[in-house]
């Protein structure tokens, strides 16, 4: 081969590589919403749901518990926290427990008197102020008057107070030193809520380090710890971990890949050349999903990679072959049809995964197709042109000729398969816990331990548990308001009857316009209140006249339009109001966050006698429903990509004996891995079902690979180096992923690397036929 | 000058041994208990408020304020935390933070029944008027955050007795409270501030 056309090339391909990467690293956008790896909803209760794991005000809540110092001093750095976060726009809301009066703006005091629910049952009259005006003698008759004399005279009823209490949006945990405290009274309990939505692992980030910064400015040099949990919190530890093990874990498998090459090839340009197609095929399978999508998900990218990882195998086909006496184009065209078989059948299968409704499987499916594909034709087009004629002939190897013999004297029973088969079947379909993982949560893999911990801080803040809601339907923001209210004295019921510990409704912020009206008709006029409180401070020491500015407020009360969410929106009230009243498309929905549900089927009675404008949505049953769906589509098309490689094995090999010897290690193995797993009570997920695909179309490349070779003894050393090498590299690189301590990287890790095992010895045993070689030789 | 500042550090230093002196005669063993008639004074009052009762010091840290009457009401004062009950209400709980003048009343008692003046100097300033039978004993708090509710306090002495307690808000609102046998079976109507500070220095009104 000349030299100059080949350094050409090289230049040429490497510009190329170059090119790719320059558009990628211009073009791609990494997004970290989680939910482009859930199901597409189907129907409103999935939409609903997935509008709640990313954005509903449950995901948005940071549960903080700060801990290790005396109660006191936690409790002051509770308070400082909350002053530094409260002027933060990264969030909503941050509440200690703290009675906090001045939390309402100085113009929205006057509201108080629409607001509260105070005056429904008990008109403000003399009578109600003279039992009032009781207990603020009361109050000021004690050495702590101090905290509310200064109210006092504008709000005899503490009606701000009152107010500052239901809005805090939770009533569960005991309070120390006026701040929110654990049942053991040894973590100060705080509650966040993000501006940004809880999957947004960048904004998520942001918020956390300005907890954690308020928290290092709180404590100074006093010794104290800082607890975070809650959805954001997960997002962003997930985002971290998984990018520092990826980092890892793509070290690792690097060294190991080149060190192997080394060692299967003695040459470093065989090793050199031999990355070039994995790197083109990574590029263009990120150019294009950055082209087919715009935003691209970090998972396609981590496990993107992973997938691709089969793409390493083509060179080594290529490299194996290559012998003196042969042009490594010949070669390259002696391989192909059979290198070309694996990558279009490893391609079907990931076609399923393109129509399976889940936008990130679909990122994946483009990206290793694309992948694949380049790889494949770079390793036939370009790599022949570039390599050294005479390297090392593997066939010649007398180690590997002994094996080869070896090989072939293993026995290969023809019961075999069937035994094989029925045995893993047997298990699949017997053992009796669930194959499938229905549980969302397990698409989002936060350890256990942290998920313990966040479920202990949620019950102890009676902050709203992530499984139950109620939706209220309404075509404005009043009706779902009216609805909302119609429902209060019946869930009050049920925190009474100890059904519900605590609920949140949207009402509770900001009540109908009806109600507020309703308030302001019977609020008395000046004149008669201000008979009123004289009535009802006779006898009392108070001085004539103290009660002149609460006349006024109530006064202007009655002049007051009612706050609607639209006049509400730059106040306190509108933030929280924001992720619990929300409007689409002209119809509005109201959410009822539920805490510590024990019978969820008195809410769910409480819904069905309502009419059809409350539903309750228990999100586990609709996210294992979406699950379970999504799982059977992409089943099905599974099932369509398996009858497609077949009839592509049986086309290309021209013989239904050949394609059942290509085909059976193949589906051997994935029985095998299947029972494996599940006799080992590990549940699939989807993230399983890829990994399997990948290990079968593994599989489908040896199986293609022995077949090809069965009948020339040196033909099928270099095959068997060939298949040697590919099995030792994937095993290796999953065996590293399957050391991860994320659960999703350790399940694919896991599966292929048993996948390999299984897929490499069968097809040793069935595919390449032993009793072949042994006419051949005779 | 010289001899001046010489003459004046020394009746200083006289009037400081004195002052310490007098202050250890008003130690008592815990828990001390002694009645109270409290008058509370307050600018949105007409005539002030008069409750009384009992307290019961248990440590510097423990102090119990129990109200009989005209209403019955129970403080207790735990570490940094106050509870407030009721009759027929839910206890009331808030951080002593919150009420610098239960904090300042708190660490005065706590240092003035252990006899204790140096106690007494960690959060006040104090001067003293008055002879070896009867004297006052103005404090005032060190920490700003407390002065801004509490202007200051005052402390009325017979012999080893206290006879009132007074606490002088920023504002110029006070309660005055009456301790031991200092109160009166009856009071005047309408209850004068001259009255009870006369009553207080122990020049009979």
């Amino acid at each position: 081969m000349n030299r100059r056309p080949g350094l050409v090339l090289l230049l040429g391909w490497l510009v190329a590589i170059g090119a790719l990467g320059w558009y990628v690293r211009h073009e791609l956008v990494v997004g970290a919403d989680l939910r482009l790896y859930l199901p597409s909803p189907r129907n409103e209760e999935q939409r609903l749901l997935l509008e709640e794991v990313g954005q509903g005000p449950a995901s948005r809540l940071l549960l903080i518990c700060l801990e290790g110092a005396e109660p006191a001093l936690l409790a002051e750095m509770s308070q400082a926290m909350v002053g530094t976060l409260r002027s933060d726009p990264r969030f909503r809301f941050v509440g200690n427990g703290g009675a906090d009066l001045g939390g309402l703006p100085d113009e929205l005091l006057p509201y108080r008197y629409l607001l509260t629910p105070a005056f429904d049952d008990q008109p403000l009259d003399s009578t109600l102020l003279a039992k009032e005006m009781r207990n603020r003698l009361k109050d000021l008759a004690s050495p702590a008057a101090g905290i509310i004399e200064e109210w006092i005279r504008r709000d005899p009823t503490l009606e701000i107070l009152r107010l500052a209490q239901a809005w805090q949006p939770s009533q569960g945990p005991q309070r120390l030193h006026d701040v929110w405290f654990s049942r053991r009274g040894d973590a100060a309990l705080l509650l966040a809520e993000t501006t940004a939505a809880g999957f947004d692992p960048g904004k998520q980030q942001e918020a956390m380090r300005e907890i954690e910064r308020a928290f290092a400015t709180a404590r100074r040099d006093r010794g104290a710890r800082i607890t975070v949990t809650g959805a954001g919190a997960f997002s962003v530890m997930m985002q971290e971990r998984t990018q520092r093990e990826a980092t890892l874990i793509g070290t690792v498998d690097s060294v190991a890949m080149i060190l192997l090459l080394v060692i299967a090839y003695g040459s470093a340009r065989s090793v050199a050349l031999g990355v070039l197609p994995l790197a083109s095929g990574g590029l263009a399978g990120l150019a294009a999903v950055t082209a087919c999508f715009g935003v691209v998900h970090g998972i396609t990218l981590a496990y993107g990679f992973t997938l691709i990882g089969v793409a390493q195998d083509y060179p080594i086909h290529l490299l194996s072959h290559q012998h003196r006496g042969i042009t490594p184009l010949d070669n390259a065209q002696a391989i192909w049809p059979t290198l070309a078989t694996g990558v279009a059948g490893t391609c079907i299968a990931y076609l399923a995964f393109l129509f399976s409704g889940v936008n990130g499987l679909a990122q994946l499916a483009v990206f290793a197709i694309a992948g694949l594909a380049v790889a494949g034709l770079t390793t036939r087009i370009l790599l022949p042109r570039l390599m050294s004629p005479d390297t090392r002939d593997c066939g010649a190897s007398e180690m590997l000729g002994r094996l080869s013999d070896t090989v072939d004297r293993l026995p290969r029973p023809r019961w075999l398969s069937a035994v094989v088969a029925s045995a893993c079947l047997a298990v699949i379909l017997l053992a009796p816990w669930p194959l499938w993982e229905s549980n969302l949560g397990a698409l989002t893999p936060v350890p256990q331990s942290v998920l313990q911990q966040d479920a202990a801080l949620r019950s102890e803040l009676g902050a709203p548990d992530m499984r139950y809601l109620l939706v209220v339907h309404g075509r404005s923001a009043e009706q779902v308001l009216q609805r909302s209210e119609s429902l209060t004295p019946r869930l009050d019921a049920l925190v009474e009857g100890r059904r519900l510990a605590s609920y949140s409704n949207p009402a509770r912020y900001l009540p109908s316009v009806r109600t507020q009206e309703m308030r302001r008709a019977a609020l008395p006029g000046p004149g008669e209140l201000r008979e009123a409180v004289t009535e009802a401070a006779s006898g009392t020491p108070f001085k004539p006249g103290v009660f002149d500015q609460f006349i006024a407020d109530v006064a202007r009360a009655r002049e007051l339009r009612p706050l609607t969410p639209q006049s509400a929106t730059r106040t306190p009230l509108g933030a929280r109001l924001e992720s619990l009243l929300t409007e689409r498309g002209g119809n509005w929905t109201g959410l009822i966050t539920l805490g510590g549900v024990r019978q969820p089927n008195a809410l769910a009675r409480l819904a069905g006698s309502a009419e059809n404008d409350v539903v309750m949505l228990d999100l586990k049953a609709v996210s294992e429903g979406l699950v379970a769906q999504q799982r059977e589509h992409i089943l099905r098309a599974l099932t369509v990509a398996a009858f497609l490689l077949v009839a592509v094995v049986g086309i290309a090999l021209r013989s239904a004996p050949r394609a059942a010897r290509v085909l059976q290690p193949m589906i051997l193995s994935t029985l095998l891995v299947l029972a494996v797993m599940h006799a080992s009570g590990i549940s699939l997920t989807l993230f399983h079902l890829m990994a399997l695909v990948l290990a079968a179309g593994l599989g489908l490349d040896y199986a293609l690979f022995f077949e090809r070779a069965a009948n020339d003894p040196i033909e099928r050393r270099r095959t068997l180096h060939a298949v040697i090498v590919c099995s030792i590299s994937t095993f290796i690189v999953f065996a590293v992923i399957a050391a991860s301590s994320l659960p999703v990287l350790r399940g694919i890790g896991l599966t292929v690397t048993l996948g390999v095992v299984a897929n490499f010895l069968f097809a040793l045993l069935l595919a390449r036929s032993g009793s072949q070689a042994t006419d051949a030789r005779a | 000058m010289l001899v001046l500042l010489a003459v004046c550090t020394r009746s200083t230093l006289a009037a400081e041994a004195d002052a310490a002196a007098l202050i250890a005669r008003l130690a008592r063993p815990a828990p001390a208990n002694t009645r109270f008639v409290e008058a509370r004074f307050s600018s949105l009052l007409a005539r002030p408020l008069v409750v009384s009762g009992q307290l019961t010091y248990f440590a510097p840290d423990h102090l119990v304020r129990r109200v009989d009457e005209p209403f019955r009401e129970l403080m207790t004062i735990r570490g940094e935390e106050v509870v407030v009950e009721r009759d027929g209400e839910q206890p009331v709980r808030f951080s002593l933070k919150r009420a610098p003048e239960l904090l300042g009343m708190l660490s005065s008692f706590g240092a003035l029944l252990a006899g204790d003046r140096t106690l007494l100097d960690r959060h006040f300033r104090s001067s003293l008027s008055g002879d070896d039978v009867r004297w006052r004993l103005v404090l005032t708090p060190t920490s700003d955050r407390v002065r801004q509710k509490l202007g200051s306090i005052h402390v009325d002495v017979e012999r080893d007795a206290v006879r009132c307690f007074t606490l002088v808000e920023p504002d110029g609102d006070a309660s005055l409270m009456l301790l031991g046998d200092t109160a009166p079976a009856t009071r005047p109507e309408p209850l004068e501030r001259g009255w009870l500070e006369a009553l207080c220095s122990g020049v009979a009104p």
